[in-house]
C-alpha cells in the first residue's frame, strides 16, 4: 500500500510538474533560509562546549563604570587583576584562577619574529598568569599542562601559528621574538608547548598564550588598577547563587579596606545608584550574556523572525495550492471512499504526498546551503559549515524535526480537507461543497501579502534611515583623516610634520573606531553634572576639522590651556550654561578642588554607531604624558594626495621602529565599520523581502491558474451571453484584488509597529515616512493585478467552445 | 437480502419540502438481477445511493443481510464495502493516476488481501475480461467500453455479494453496453451476484429478472421478467 501510495504521489507529481516545481522550489527556498539560521544558532550555542570540564569555569565579572560607551555602570569580563587574588582566597572550591588579557577588536595583533624572517602580526595573542592551562583544559600536542607556563618568559602556540611561523609542531624550546608595542624593544620567549584547537569555538579564544610575567602581579600602588579577564575553576558542583553572595560579600569588604587606605569615602562614591558588585558567570553562559553589546541571542532575534516568516509564505504556497488542487483529487477521494477505504487511510496518504515533497525541497536546501554558505559566511564573517559541523548529528536531528513539522503543516489541512470530501457529491459530479477551504486559503493568501507588503515597507524605510545616517553631518571632516593605531609620541610626530602635504598630527581619547570615555563630575554652581572627559593634544580639534560654536578651540599661544581650559561640545553647554564660555566650574578629586575654565563649545561630533548619543563632553588638553595610551594618532592631509603621504609616513615608520608593521585606518573606513553591522541587516532585509515577494507571487500565480481554470466553464458561459474580454479579466482580477487590498490595510500598523521599533534605536533617525507605505501598496496591487491578469487573459481568451464541450 | 420499508427522502428549501422519494418499500432477495427504471430525475440514482448507504434516508428503514443499516457509522460501512458492496459508475470514475492493474488491486489493498492472492485474483480478472494486455495502461489510454470493463473487474475485486451500477453503459455504444449487459447477466447466473442496475433502456433492463418502474419517486411497478 505504502509502495503504491508513494508511486501516485510521484505520478501527481509529474502530472503537476509546475506546481510542483513551484511548491518544492519555494520550501526549498524558506527551507534555505531557516537552515542558515539553525546552522548560525548551533554555531553559537556550541561556543565553549569543547571539554566536559568546562562546566566548571567561572568568568568573574565586576560592577564598574570604566571604558564603557555610556559612561555608566555595567557588569563587566574586564576587571580589576586583583580580583583574582580575591576570589582564590576567599573561595575554597576555586582550585585555579587565572588572568588573561580582553580581547579588543581594535588591537590588530602583536608582531612576532623567529629568527631572521620578517615580523609577521599575529592577532590573539594574550598574555596570561601561570595558571591559564589549569582553568582552561587544552589539549597539548606538544609540552603538558604542568610545564607549559611554569616560567616566564615562556609562550604556547596553537598548533596552526606553530606551523606557520615554524613549518612544524616540533617546536619546543625554541625562540622567538615579541614585539608589543611599537616602541617595546621586544622580548625574547621560549615555545613551551603547543596546542590543538579545539572542536568548538571559544570565548577565550587565542593563537599564543604568553607569559610575560606582567599578569603575575597586581599594581603595587593602591589607586592603580590593571585589568584583565579573570577566570577561576571550581570544584565540583557549586551553588551559583550562593558562591554570587559569598563574592559580593568579599568584595565590598575589599572595597572599603581599599578605600581606607586611598582615604576615599565609600558612601560618597557609591552613590546616585551606582553600587559595588562582583559576581561569577558560568562559562557556558559568558557567550550568551556579552558584558556591554548585545548578545547574539538579541541581535538574531529579527532574522528569527524573519526566516520563521519566509518559511512560512512558502509553506503557505504549499498549503494554497494543494487545496486548490484538490479539485482535481475529489474523485479518487470518492472512489476510494466506496472501495473502502477509510478516512484515516487518505489522510496518511495524502500527508505521504506532502512528506515527498519536503523531502525533495530538503535535499534541494541542503543542496542550496552548500552553495551559499560560502558568501554567507563572508558576510557575516563566520565559518560555519555543514558536513564537518561538530553538532552534525544534532543538525540532522534538527532537519529531520524540521521535515516533520513541514510536512504537517503544509500537508495536514490539504489532506485533511481531501479525506473529508463526501463520495455522493464528488460521485455525483458535484463539487459545490467539496470545494471547502476558499475561505481558508483567501486568509493564507492574506497573510502571505502581509508579510510581503510589510517587508517592501521595511525596505523603504531602512533605505531612508540609511541614507539619512550616511549623508548625515558627522561634527567633523572625515575626509583626508588617517587614524595609525599607536601611541602619540612627540619626536615622531615632529618628523611627521615635516612630511609635505601633512597638515596635523595630533591624538586624542575620543575618535570613532577607537574611543575611550572616562566620567567625570563638575560642581557647576552647585550643581553636580555627569560628564565624559576627552583627552587631546593641542591641535586635536583642528585635525578632526570640529565646528566652533562659541568661543575658540586649544592653540599654542594660550599659557593657559595645558592647565586648566577646556572645550565642552554642545551637550554639555546644554546641561551647564547656554553661554558658558569663560565661565568656571570645579571637580573634586581626593578631596582637592581643581578649578577648570570654558574656553569653548564645539559642536557634537560622532565617534560611536548612529544608535548611540554624543555624550556631553569636556575636551581636555594635558601634559603629553597623559596620553601615552591613546593608541590613536590622526593624520590630516592638506591634499587629496594621501597614497603618497601615506608612503613617506610609512617609511618615517620603518626607520623609528623596524621591529614593528604600522598599521592605520582611514576615518571613511571608521565609518563604514560603524555603518557595517546595519548595511548588513538592510541587505539581508532585502534579500529575504525579494524571496518573499516572489514567492508570495509564484503561489498567487499559480492560484489564480487554478481559478482560472475551474472557472473556465463559467468564464465560456458568460462569454456567449456576449461578456467581453477585458470584463472576464476584470471578473477574475476582483477576488484577488480584494485579498491584497485587505493585506496592504492590515500590513500598515504592523509595519508600523515593528519599524518605529527599529528606528527608535537610533538616537539619531528620520520621522516615520509615508512613502514607503504608499509605494508597498501601490507596488504589490500592481504586481498581483499583473500576476493574476496573464491567467485571466488565458481564461477569457479561449475559445469557449472548446470549454463547454469539456465540462 | 435487502427489505426496504417506507423509505422516504426529500430536501427542505426555505421550508419547502420536495420529496424525491416517496414509500419506497420493496424487497430484493440474494441472486436478483434487479433494474430500476424512470424519466430523468424520477429518483432512480437517489434509491441507488441510499441502497449503496451513499445516502440516508430522511425516513423509513433498510436493512441489509438482516441488519439494520439506516443510519451506520463509518466503520462499519467500510466494512460492508469492503467485503459486500461493489459500485460500478456511468463515468467509470477510474483512478487516472493508476495503471488498470493498480485500480483492480486498490479494493484488496483495503480489505488487507495478502499478495499472492491478490496476483491470482487479479490475473483470473484480467483474463477473464480479456484485459491482460492493458495492465499496465492508464485509464486515459483505453475506450470506455475497456475503461467500463475495468470498473466493473475493480468491483468484483473483493468478491462482493451485491453490484449496484449507476446508468454503466449510459456513456457506451450499444455494441459495447451489451457486452456488459451480457457480462451482468453472466456473473448473476454463474457467480450468483446480487445486480441492482439503474438504465434508460429496456433492451438492458430485459438482461436482468425483474423491474422496477419509478416516477416522482414512487415506485409505479414491478415487473419480473
Ligand atoms: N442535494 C439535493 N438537493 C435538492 N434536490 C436534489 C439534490 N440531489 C438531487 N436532487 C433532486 O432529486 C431529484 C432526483 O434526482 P436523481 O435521483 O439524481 O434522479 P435520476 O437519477 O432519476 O435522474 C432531482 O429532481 C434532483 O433535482
Ligand atoms: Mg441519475
Amino acid at each position: 500500500m505504502f509502495k503504491l501510495n508513494l508511486k501516485i504521489a510521484w505520478r501527481n507529481l509529474w502530472k503537476n510538474k509546475v506546481y510542483a516545481a513551484i511548491n518544492i522550489g519555494g520550501l526549498a527556498l524558506g527551507l534555505t533560509a531557516f537552515v542558515l539560521m539553525l546552522l548560525y544558532i548551533n554555531h553559537e550555542e556550541s561556543f565553549d562546549s569543547w571539554s566536559p570540564d568546562l562546566k566548571n569555569v567561572y568568568q568573574i565579572r565586576e560592577k564598574h563604570d570604566f571604558f564603557t560607551p555610556d559612561n555608566k555602570e555595567h557588569w563587566q569580563d574586564a576587571v580589576d587583576s586583583r580580583m583574582a587574588a580575591l576570589v582564590k582566597e576567599n573561595i575554597p572550591q576555586a582550585i585555579a584562577v587565572t588572568r588573561v588579557d580582553q580581547e579588543w577588536d581594535w588591537n590588530s595583533g602583536y608582531s612576532v619574529k623567529v629568527e631572521h624572517a620578517d615580523p609577521v602580526m599575529i592577532q590573539k595573542v594574550k598574555d596570561a598568569d601561570s595558571s591559564f592551562f589549569s582553568v582552561f583544559d587544552h589539549q597539548f600536542i606538544q609540552g603538558n599542562t604542568e610545564t607549559a607556563l611554569k616560567s616566564p618568559k615562556s609562550i604556547v602556540l596553537k598548533e596552526s601559528i606553530a606551523l606557520k611561523l615554524f613549518g612544524t609542531t616540533k617546536v619546543l624550546g625554541k625562540t622567538l621574538k615579541l614585539v608589543i608595542w611599537r616602541n617595546d624593544p621586544g622580548q625574547q620567549l621560549t615555545v613551551t608547548g603547543v596546542v590543538k584547537e579545539p572542536q568548538t569555538p571559544q570565548t577565550v579564544g587565542f593563537n599564543a598564550i604568553v607569559r610575560t610575567g606582567e599578569k603575575d602581579k597586581d599594581p603595587d600602588n593602591i589607586t592603580a588598577k590593571h585589568y584583565c579577564q579573570v577566570y577561576a575553576k571550581m570544584y565540583g558542583d557549586l551553588d551559583s547563587v550562593s558562591l554570587n553572595k559569598t563574592l559580593q560579600q568579599v568584595y565590598v569588604k575589599a572595597k572599603k579596606a581599599s578605600f581606607a587606605k586611598q582615604k576615599i569615602n565609600y558612601n560618597d562614591y557609591y552613590k546616585d545608584g551606582k553600587k559595588p558588585g562582583l559576581r561569577a558567570l558560568q562559562l557556558s553562559e559568558v557567550h550568551a550574556n556579552p558584558a556591554i553589546q548585545l548578545s547574539w541571542k538579541d541581535k538574531l532575534k529579527p532574522i528569527v523572525g524573519i526566516s520563521i516568516f519566509l518559511l512560512l509564505v512558502s509553506v503557505i504556497n504549499f498549503v494554497n495550492l494543494a487545496t486548490a488542487q484538490s479539485v482535481n483529487r475529489a474523485k479518487e477521494v470518492g472512489v476510494k471512499k466506496v472501495l473502502g477505504s477509510n478516512k484515516h487511510q487518505l489522510l496518511t496518504q495524502f500527508l505521504l504526498e506532502s512528506a515527498l515533497q519536503s523531502v525533495v525541497a530538503l535535499f534541494l536546501c541542503v543542496v542550496l546551503v552548500e552553495v551559499v554558505l560560502p558568501a554567507f559566511n563572508q558576510h557575516f564573517n563566520v565559518t560555519l559549515s555543514f558536513w564537518h559541523n561538530p553538532r552534525l548529528l544534532l543538525m540532522i536531528f534538527e532537519l529531520v524535526m524540521l521535515f516533520f513539522i513541514v510536512t504537517l503543516l503544509a500537508g495536514f489541512y490539504p489532506s485533511w480537507v481531501l479525506s473529508n470530501y463526501n463520495p455522493v457529491s464528488v460521485l455525483k459530479g458535484n463539487y459545490a461543497n467539496g470545494l471547502k477551504g476558499t475561505a481558508i486559503r483567501n486568509v493564507l493568501v492574506v497573510f502571505q501579502f502581509v508579510i510581503s507588503v510589510t517587508f517592501i515597507i521595511a525596505i523603504g524605510v531602512m533605505y531612508q534611515q540609511t541614507k539619512y545616517v550616511s549623508n548625515k553631518d558627522l561634527g567633523f571632516d572625515k575626509g583626508n583623516l588617517i587614524n595609525i593605531r599607536t601611541n602619540y609620541e612627540e619626536k615622531f610626530a615632529e618628523r611627521l610634520r615635516k612630511i609635505p602635504g601633512v597638515k596635523y598630527i595630533a591624538t586624542t581619547t575620543q575618535v570613532m573606531g577607537n574611543a575611550f570615555n572616562i566620567p567625570e563630575e563638575i560642581t557647576y554652581k552647585d550643581n553636580n553634572i555627569a560628564l565624559n572627559t576627552v583627552t587631546v593634544s593641542m591641535d586635536a580639534l583642528q585635525a578632526l576639522g570640529v565646528k566652533i560654536m562659541q568661543g575658540r578651540i586649544f592653540a599654542k599661544e594660550y599659557k593657559q590651556d595645558t592647565v586648566n581650559a577646556v572645550v565642552i561640545n554642545e551637550s554639555a553647554a546644554k546641561l551647564i550654561d547656554k553661554n558658558p564660555v569663560g565661565k568656571l566650574y570645579d571637580v573634586k578629586s581626593n578631596k582637592e578642588k581643581y578649578t577648570f575654565q570654558i574656553v569653548g563649545v564645539i559642536k557634537d561630533y560622532h565617534n560611536e554607531g548612529f544608535d548611540k548619543a554624543v555624550l556631553p563632553t569636556i575636551y581636555k588638553v594635558t601634559h603629553l604624558g597623559g596620553m601615552s595610551t591613546t593608541n590613536n594618532v590622526l593624520v590630516r592631509f592638506d591634499s587629496e594626495n594621501s597614497a603618497q603621504i601615506i608612503r613617506k609616513i610609512e617609511a618615517e615608520w620603518k626607520v623609528a621602529y623596524p621591529n614593528y608593521p604600522m598599521s592605520y585606518v582611514t576615518m571613511n573606513d571608521s565609518l563604514n565599520k560603524v555603518l557595517e553591522e546595519n548595511n548588513r541587516f538592510m541587505n539581508m532585509i532585502v534579500l529575504f523581502s525579494t524571496i518573499s515577494v516572489s514567492l508570495s507571487l509564484l503561489g498567487l500565480f499559480a492560484l489564480s491558474t487554478f481559478v482560472a481554470k475551474r472557472r473556465t466553464k463559467e468564464v465560456a458561459v458568460r462569454k456567449v451571453l456576449g461578456a467581453a474580454n477585458y470584463e472576464i479579466i476584470h471578473l477574475l482580477n476582483r477576488s484577488f484584488l480584494i485579498l491584497v487590498i485587505i493585506a496592504n490595510v492590515i500590513s500598515w500598523p504592523i509595519a508600523y509597529i515593528l519599524i518605529k521599533k527599529w528606528l527608535d534605536a537610533f538616537a539619531y533617525r528620520i520621522d516615520m515616512p509615508v512613502l514607503p507605505f504608499i509605494v508597498a501598496t501601490v507596488v504589490s496591487i500592481t504586481i498581483a493585478i499583473l500576476t493574476v491578469s496573464i491567467q485571466a487573459k488565458r481564461a477569457a481568451t479561449m475559445d469557449p467552445v472548446t470549454a463547454l464541450k469539456y465540462e | 437480502m435487502i427489505e426496504l420499508k417506507n423509505i422516504e427522502k426529500y430536501y427542505a428549501n426555505k421550508g419547502v419540502k420536495s420529496y424525491i422519494l416517496r414509500h419506497v418499500t420493496t424487497t430484493i432477495k440474494q441472486g436478483e438481477f434487479v433494474s430500476i427504471m424512470g424519466p430523468s430525475g424520477a429518483g432512480k440514482s437517489t434509491l441507488l445511493n441510499i441502497l449503496g448507504m451513499l445516502e440516508e434516508p430522511t425516513y423509513g428503514t433498510y436493512e441489509f443481510m438482516g441488519e439494520n443499516v439506516t443510519s451506520l457509522n463509518e466503520r462499519k460501512r467500510i466494512e460492508l464495502y469492503r467485503n459486500h458492496i461493489g459500485f460500478v459508475f456511468q463515468a467509470y470514475h477510474l483512478i487516472d493516476e493508476m495503471t488498470v492493474y493498480e485500480n483492480i488491486e486498490a479494493p484488496l489493498l483495503y480489505k488487507k488481501v495478502g499478495s499472492a492472492e491478490r496476483a491470482s485474483r487479479i490475473a483470473n480478472l484480467l483474463d477473464r475480461f480479456n484485459i491482460v494486455a492493458k495492465k499496465d495502461l492508464f485509464p486515459n489510454q483505453l475506450s470506455g467500453g475497456q475503461q467500463q470493463l475495468v470498473g466493473i473487474a475493480r468491483a468484483l475485486a473483493a468478491q462482493p455479494s451485491i453490484i449496484l451500477a449507476d446508468e454503466p453503459t449510459g456513456n457506451l455504444q450499444s455494441a459495447q453496453a451489451e457486452e456488459i449487459m451480457q457480462l451482468f447477466q453472466k456473473l448473476n447466473k454463474e457467480d450468483g451476484i446480487t445486480i441492482i442496475q439503474v438504465t434508460h433502456s429496456e433492451k438492458n433492463a430485459e438482461y436482468g429478472n425483474r423491474i422496477l418502474h419509478i416516477a416522482d419517486g414512487v415506485v409505479k411497478g414491478d415487473v419480473q421478467v
